[in-house]
């Protein structure tokens, strides 16, 4: 079996109506989390999934044009787009690179998650807003670290760390059992390395 | 079904204006608050756009989201009134916080940042149907199969929302506990989460089936189902934006 590049995507239909699934599930977990009352937002699960599915392009288109989408209703969206890119394309690499075989990897798929999503968001977050999150739990700790440290750089990082550190966890984790539950022949769907002829 | 986007169908001289247009709005908008360096461009700018807003007769439509914003813009307000990095001359005492000018002034400038960015954008999102947007940006070169992406979400979401509902109810029918400590209601994440999941991902084999079969990938040039009449002023409207924006930076440069 020859292995492709980690970067390879098959711009299939198959791949391109995953899109659409994907953000359909970011809403509905988004949905259900404020329908159960969560203190979490669980809202980029389908991102997380279809990175895991087809790779970090189709990751990060869906990424991409969720926040689009999510921009048709607040606006504030648009900008926190590149943070979605950002996570498809680390889930997507991650996952072809091997770390998808158990649940310490996807761990540390998780950990990496939360990398990514703090180190993008916080320059977005003090170009916006001088560094807060607008979560209450965040921006105590923004209070408090700023009144130490004067830092705004170092506040608004441990706000949008302490925001997504479970956050994240839980996404990259359910993600994952779903993963695990999908049955093959979608995933066959997807492989990167696979050797399926398509009729011209 | 319930209505995902903003869009308010009303007849108004911003409701007939084409949407790339208004994309080259947003941009203008945008860019001059940013650009030019005073603030007063920045006021300016998110005046005119929300008396856009008032003659397009979408305010009241508009206010919900500036009501959520207005929550967080309070907030850092109040942080960077009491915490800010370069407070140093006291403003006022409230009950024995004391609020610093500095900070306060920082606080201000962010809301009329973020002010001027979502009444540009809603400009956008109230006046415009999203899949005439994405039509014209097929027509303008967006490939036709990520445009198909971004218009069927706007069909499969509510689709999801209909089908959550009836996962909720069967669930709670067999006896999940939806209410109750944080542990429990954690844990009825994922049986209501999982069926949506996999009932979507499943049906994506069949979409995409569907789709070759009516010649999705057919590498022949697209058509329109609908012929729209072009704007009238597109081309002048776009044309001033650009200039405007220019202006603003040959101004931020010599400055």
């Amino acid at each position: 079996m020859s292995k492709k590049s980690v970067w390879s995507v098959k711009l299939s239909t198959a791949s391109l109506v995953l899109i659409p699934a994907a953000v359909g599930v970011n809403y509905i977990g988004k949905l259900f989390a404020q329908l159960l009352k969560l203190p979490l937002w669980l809202d980029s699960i389908g991102t997380v999934l279809a990175s895991m599915l087809a790779g970090p392009i189709i990751g990060a288109l869906a990424g991409l044009i969720n926040n689009i989408i999510y921009g048709f209703m607040d606006p504030v969206s648009f900008v926190y787009g590149i943070t979605s890119v950002a996570i498809g394309v680390v889930v997507g690499l991650m996952a072809r690179i091997g770390f998808l075989e158990n649940w310490v990897k996807a761990g540390i798929i998780a950990f990496a998650v939360i990398f990514t999503s703090t180190v993008v968001s916080t320059p977005i977050n003090i170009i916006f807003w001088e560094g807060q999150t607008g979560n209450i739990w965040g921006d105590a700790v923004y209070a408090g670290v700023l009144n130490i440290t004067n830092t705004v750089w170092l506040a608004s990082f441990l706000d949008e760390l302490i925001v997504d550190l479970p956050d994240k966890i839980l996404t990259v984790l359910i993600a994952y059992g779903i993963y695990r539950g999908l049955p093959k022949n979608l995933l066959q769907l997807y492989r990167a390395d696979s050797e399926i002829e398509e009729l011209k | 079904m319930k209505q995902l986007t903003l869009y308010v169908d009303k007849q108004s001289f911003v409701h007939a204006v084409d949407p790339i247009t208004k994309l080259f709005y947003v941009a203008f908008a945008i860019l001059t608050s940013m650009l030019v360096p005073t603030a007063y461009a920045g006021v300016i700018c998110a005046l005119l756009s929300l008396s856009l807003l008032c003659l397009a007769k979408v305010i009241k439509n508009a206010s919900p989201v500036f009501l959520f914003i207005g929550f967080v813009l309070f907030t850092v307000v109040v942080i960077q009134g009491l915490f800010g990095v370069n407070n140093q001359t006291e403003a006022f005492r409230l009950s024995g916080l004391i609020f610093y000018r500095e900070g306060l002034i920082t606080g201000a400038k962010i809301i009329l940042r973020v002010v001027n960015i979502v009444s540009a954008f809603l400009i956008l999102t109230l006046t415009t149907k999203a899949s005439d947007l994405v039509e014209d940006l097929v027509r303008a070169g967006l490939s036709p199969r990520i445009g198909y992406v971004i218009t069927s979400v706007f069909q499969i979401i509510p689709q999801m929302i209909s089908s959550a509902d009836i996962i909720m109810d069967a669930q709670r029918s067999r006896g999940m506990e939806t209410e109750g400590g944080l542990m429990v209601r954690m844990k009825a994440f994922i049986p209501l989460i999982g069926p949506v999941v996999l009932d979507s991902f499943m049906s994506t084999k069949e979409r995409a089936m569907a789709l070759e079969a009516r010649a999705f990938s057919a590498p022949n040039k697209k058509t329109f189902l609908r012929e729209r009449p072009a704007y009238t002023y597109a081309a002048k409207l776009r044309g001033a934006f650009v200039v405007l924006t220019l202006a603003a930076l040959i101004w931020r440069l010599a400055a």
